[in-house]
């Protein structure tokens, strides 16, 4: 053999070529023209909006409206996850295997409870596939503006999520002991509270911290389809064009996720420590007094924001909201239609891809200095960086690229690109600096310029990871690429925001539908792909 | 080639490596350390590699102390000596084609070695330094399909390609059966002579050190304890050598039984690898 030739050649080629084939179609879908960002009059507009957020808005009067929204997103936030948390609970003890009664023997009953658990199941994959913004879009038109819409939607949500979650930790564990107490005769609350809860109490309540972090982050935002918060006066203050105002909104954004992203790992961190010294009281002096805190804090909630719920469950109400709901059938289902459906699910995940796929690029290079490479200084100023980035939400970047390049899918691009890499930036960097030092020193002591021994010895290590990561994100960006279109960023989300402003129901139901199909596609599809690259020899 | 004057080096932690060295070696020459484990073998290589910097006196390595250079003078500097070490530091997703090729990084210039990942620049000549070591069949395996003894002849093959004028290498054949550690260290040491390259060798084997290397230095406790042509090494200098470690001599084929191999008059020929 005189000129051996590299066998992987052909593949990487072909991989090459497919990427090409892929992406291309998808740019042209998502509109990607960087160029227009450059384009004079969409210089003029955003260099003017950016010149006026300094100094940031600080006048009295301002600032306590500033002070009321932030209140009012916890409040929603918290107030939210109670609801979730009411909701979740029944639904993951009637789903979760480890609590059926029926599945003993198998006993009577058992066909009926399998079906009754398949369409709790079922239940579940409405409640979570349509994002809480979904939700909070149509509960505002009952509702009316306010935080009502918000509560509910992040309830709904957020319910039919822990409800999957609680079930699934419930089955992992160690499932004999509420077995045995099932057998001899036990309910299902007393198999729960004595059979599961001490083997999985600790892992339940970290999940719902980790939810209500999540929930702050997405209260955040539901005031951009008018459910009350800190989103409500950003999208008032962007429609102004009002820099100042703007850019404490932000600051207080970056403030408020940087806040219940501490708080969270400190509560998570204590409950570890907690069950280490476990001692024979089931209810510590200390557990008491978070639960006493917890629950005055609920209570606070829901009096601050006054709901009304009351006057929500009144027989009048209900059948209006009855009516709504009954609009929405049956599905505009006409080929017309359908093509634009399909058309708006092609912008939304060509959104999604080529977002994640800039955001993945530019992590990587912000992972380079926020991993210690060029020093403590630059470290530092990365990291700050990655926090801003990841801090504001999608949907707020979303508005601030529509000023920048125009209304349409481009500006979602540009958005997920901004926010995920703020996300995948500090992973990538957490995975740089746990990388084996060893191969990238000894191409160094080798004499190999830097750049080249991190490519031959770092990246060779971390790849796989950062794939990992990245595909992950992407997974997560879909379902957010569905809801830019609320403020104007193409896809799904713009084709649902224009049929329910012009009360055309029907046509929007159908598009939800496509919102819960991409969901449930997303869910099957990286699942397949995750036991794809774990299986061995991939 | 490379001086060492009165070199010492104190780790961070107080711990004292190495005191008092100093060694000069002639370009072309091909010398053994041996010495019981933790006499300060690696640390006095990664000094001669200057990946290391002593703590006391000073280092003039082709003619140049290198750390009074900039740092693109010490990358050059650098780009000529190879190590070849005792774990291979080699990423295990990586392909062993491109684990060879980068030996060469500190040579090519920048656009070569990023065009090589797209597709490797020099499949014969990578082919070519894994055949002397009897692994050109496995070029295009990654890494993780290698045993730890396949492992570490990638790394010496990488040493090979990057045809350095100063090798060093760290127990560069603990992971390899005796037939095949005497055969790797036989393909470096007439790599290097046939380069006039200098070669520098810490082994854990006695014997092998004693029948390849025409000098050999002794370290204990971070001092050289003798440095001589190996027909003036004898088997008292040895014991004294290792006396803690009981048991013998530690020898290439793990037994003590082996009848003190290359020390027995009359044995085959010392310091040429009986060729």
């Amino acid at each position: 053999m005189k000129h051996p030739r590299d066998p992987a050649a052909p593949g990487r080629v072909a991989a090459a070529l497919l990427a090409l084939v892929i992406l291309w179609p998808l740019a042209v879908v998502g509109e990607f023209r960087p160029w227009i960002l450059f384009e004079a009059q969409n210089l003029r507009v955003m260099g003017g909006f950016l010149a006026a957020f300094l100094p940031p808005a600080s006048g009295s009067e301002f600032l306590a409206y500033l002070g009321r929204a932030t209140l009012e997103t916890l409040a929603i936030a918290s107030a939210g996850m109670a609801l979730a948390f009411v909701l979740a609970v029944p639904l993951a003890m009637a789903t979760t295997q480890a609590l059926s009664i029926s599945r003993l023997g198998p006993g009577a009953g058992r066909r009926r409870g399998e079906w009754l658990r398949a369409a709790l199941r079922m239940l579940l994959v409405v409640l979570r596939g349509l994002p809480e913004l979904v939700w909070a879009l149509l509960f505002v038109r009952v509702f009316g503006l306010g935080p009502a819409a918000g509560v509910l939607a992040l309830g709904l949500t957020y319910g039919g999520m822990l409800a999957k979650v609680y079930a699934e930790i419930l089955e992992s564990g160690d499932s004999r002991p509420a077995r045995a107490l099932l057998e001899a005769g036990g309910s299902r609350l007393q198999a729960l509270c004595y059979g599961l809860l001490p083997g999985a109490a600790q892992e339940l309540t970290s999940y719902t911290v980790y939810r209500w972090e999540c929930a702050v982050r997405a209260s955040v935002v539901m005031g951009f389809v008018g459910a009350g918060g800190l989103g409500q006066l950003m999208d008032q203050s962007m429609r102004m064009l009002n820099g100042g105002e703007a850019a404490s909104i932000l600051l207080t954004f970056l403030l408020l996720v940087l806040a219940a992203d501490a708080l969270s790992g400190l509560l998570r961190r204590q409950l570890g420590d907690g069950a280490a010294r476990a001692g024979a009281l089931a209810v510590g002096p200390r557990a008491l007094a978070w639960l006493l805190l917890l629950g005055s804090a609920l209570l606070a909630s829901y009096v601050w924001l006054d709901l009304g719920l009351a006057a929500l469950l009144s027989r009048a109400a209900l059948a209006s909201m009855a009516d709504y709901f009954r609009a929405f059938f049956p599905l505009d289902l006409s080929s017309g239609w359908l093509a634009k459906v399909a058309w708006g699910s092609l912008e939304t995940v060509a959104i999604s891809a080529l977002g994640t796929l800039l955001a993945a690029l530019a992590g990587l290079l912000l992972a380079l200095p926020a991993s210690g490479r060029y020093g403590q200084g630059l470290e530092q100023l990365t990291r700050f960086l990655l926090n801003a980035l990841r801090s504001v939400p999608e949907l707020v970047w979303a508005t601030l690229m529509a000023l920048a390049a125009g209304l349409g899918p481009f500006a979602g691009i540009l958005a997920l690109a901004l926010h995920t890499s703020g996300v995948l930036g500090r992973l990538f960097a957490e995975a740089l600096q746990n990388a084996p030092p060893r191969p990238r020193d000894a191409l160094l002591e080798a004499g190999a310029p830097s750049a080249a021994a991190f490519l031959y010895g770092t990246l060779p290590e971390v790849s796989a990871q950062l794939i990992a990561y990245s595909l992950y994100r992407w997974e997560m960006n879909i379902r957010m690429a569905a809801i830019l279109g609320f403020v104007g960023a193409g896809g799904l989300g713009q084709l649902l925001y224009v049929e329910l402003s012009l009360f055309h129901y029907a046509q929007a139901s159908t598009v939800i539908a496509a919102m819960l199909v991409l969901s449930v596609a997303v869910d099957a599809g990286s699942a397949w792909l995750r036991r794809w690259l774990a299986a061995p020899g991939a | 080639m490379f001086r060492l004057h009165d070199v010492g080096l104190t780790h961070g932690n107080g711990f004292v490596a190495l005191r008092g060295v100093a060694m000069a070696v002639q370009a072309g020459e091909q010398l053994a350390i041996v010495g019981p484990s933790g006499a300060g073998k690696t640390t006095l290589l990664r000094l001669i590699g200057a990946a290391l910097r002593p703590s006391r006196g000073s280092i003039d390595l082709h003619g140049d102390d290198p750390w009074t250079l900039s740092a693109a003078e010490l990358r050059r500097l650098r780009a000529r000596i190879g190590v070849a070490h005792q774990a291979p530091p080699l990423p295990l997703r990586q392909r062993v084609v491109t684990a060879v090729l980068a030996g060469r990084l500190g040579q090519w210039p920048w656009w070569k070695g990023i065009a090589s990942l797209a597709y490797p620049v020099d499949i014969v000549g990578a082919r070519a330094a894994l055949a002397r070591l009897d692994l050109g069949e496995r070029i295009f395996d990654r890494c993780d399909r290698l045993s730890g003894g396949q492992l570490q002849r990638v790394g010496i093959a990488r040493v090979l390609y990057q045809q350095a004028q100063l090798v060093l290498a760290d127990e560069p054949v603990s992971a390899l059966d005796p037939a095949l550690a005497l055969h790797t260290v036989q393909v470096l040491s007439s790599d290097a002579a046939a380069r006039g390259a200098t070669l520098v060798a810490s082994l854990h084997a006695v014997d092998l050190a004693l029948s390849c290397f025409p000098r050999i230095v002794g370290m204990r406790d971070g001092r050289i304890a003798f440095d001589r042509p190996v027909a003036e090494v004898d088997e008292t200098l040895l014991s004294a050598l290792y006396a803690t470690e009981g048991g013998g001599l530690p020898l290439l084929a793990g037994e003590p039984a082996t009848p003190a191999l290359p020390l027995a008059a009359g044995g085959p020929r010392r310091g040429t690898c009986w060729r």
